[in-house]
């Protein structure tokens, strides 16, 4: 015997009615959820590739086909002492040192834009000498380049040769250090490009290299350029990290020189 | 909820990217107090894409992400997420030339970066998580 009471035959349409519905919005819950499945997907699809398209321009924009480097350097440095690579007088009150990454672009904005008047206020009068340390965390072209650089310093140009870098540099890392590059840039700072080339594969050039990254490492630097200041044989203290204002730096100078 | 907190989000990361956009034009360093690479990325051949700076996209893209936050409906919640997805990805790609090939960290790029990923995730869950239409009180 059924404990169910019986129902009437409009609480039977009802009921029905009831269920009908239901599923027809079960139906198009589930029809509207993978209609918004498909279009997030096709939204996450666009992404990918609007993402890749500006990834791929981003890998190979930058700066292709840079300029050559200039036939000649200008005269920036031209008749002021190099030895070592120590530029200026040696007996100058300051030491500056430039931590440069020959790739890093910062450094050739600094070589445009705040040597020039470091170089002719302080350099030139005596006032300052000026060392470079070339680090090399960029990459193998950074590495290159360095073991290149020391080897100008061999001959007395090191600064020519830093700034004909500059003057030429492209995309980091992009293979362009090659010997034809640096024979180039050689040609453009008067640096014997074949006994460069021969020295960056010495002893000599290793211990440049390791000189400058044990100084870094010492002083915590670890981005360029950066620039330390030490007067006398004291020890140098970083005054500036990033291209500067040439009247930002000279202040710092200033502000250590001797009264 | 997640909608407002997905603006909040986007916000920030439009006060970020409109600070780099306004270094950039006026030839300045962004103020680098954590990581002092800022300088270095900013110069660097990657701070521009077919001659417009990053930061003026980042700019507009977090723009059309709270415009598109603004209205009300499905296409738009899909535009939303579409928006953060793609700014994603390429904030992706930026953080591994910080990283890798830059070896410079730029802590703005960083945060950028990182309200990027959480719109990603924020947007993707307010479409999965809105109700079928139609079955709205």
């Amino acid at each position: 015997m059924s404990t169910q009471p019986s129902l009437t035959k409009r609480q039977l349409r009802e009921r029905r009615r009831a269920e009908r519905v239901a599923a027809q919005r079960a139906g198009a819950a589930a029809a509207a959820r993978r209609t918004r499945g498909r279009r997030l997907l096709a939204a996450a699809g666009l992404a990918v590739l609007v993402a890749g398209v500006a990834v791929l321009a981003s890998s190979s924009g930058g700066t292709p086909g840079a300029a050559a480097p200039p036939a000649r350097t200008a005269t920036l440095f031209d008749g002021i002492p190099e030895r070592d690579g120590v530029l200026g007088d040696p007996a100058a009150p300051l030491t500056v040192t430039e931590y440069v990454d020959l790739q890093c672009p910062g450094c050739a904005v600094a070589a445009r834009e705040t040597l020039p008047a470091l170089v002719r206020d302080y350099v030139r009068t005596g006032k300052v000498k000026l060392e470079v340390r070339t680090l090399q965390f960029i990459g193998p072209d950074s590495v290159r380049a360095a073991r290149v650089a020391a080897g100008a310093e061999r001959q007395g140009r090191l600064w020519p040769f830093l700034e004909a870098f500059y003057a030429a540099q492209r995309r980091e890392n992009s293979g362009y250090v090659t010997d034809g590059f640096l024979r180039s840039v050689a040609a453009a700072s008067r640096v014997d490009a074949g006994a460069a080339l021969r020295a960056a594969d010495g002893a000599a050039a290793q211990e440049r290299l390791d000189r400058a990254n044990a100084d870094a490492q010492t002083l915590g630097i670890d981005s360029t350029p950066t620039f330390t200041v030490a007067r006398g044989d004291g020890r140098p203290r970083v005054v500036a990290a990033g291209a500067q204002d040439p009247a930002a730096l000279a202040t710092a100078l200033d502000a250590e020189l001797p009264r | 909820m997640t909608r407002a907190v997905t603006a909040v989000v986007a916000v920030a990361g439009l006060a970020i990217a409109a600070y780099l956009t306004i270094v950039h034009y006026a030839g300045g360093e962004p103020v680098c107090a954590v990581a002092h690479g800022c300088a270095t990325v900013q110069q660097s051949a990657y701070a521009e894409l077919a001659g417009v700076p990053v930061a003026l996209l980042g700019l507009a893209g977090y723009v059309a992400i709270l415009v598109s936050l603004a209205r009300e409906g499905e296409a738009w919640r899909t535009a939303t997420a579409f928006l953060a997805l793609a700014g994603f990805g390429f904030s992706a790609w930026l953080t591994y030339v910080e990283v890798v090939r830059l070896d410079a960290i730029c802590i703005w790029c960083v945060g950028s970066a990182a309200c990027m990923t959480l719109l990603a995730g924020l947007s993707v869950a307010r479409v999965l998580s809105a109700p079928p239409p139609g079955l709205r009180a």
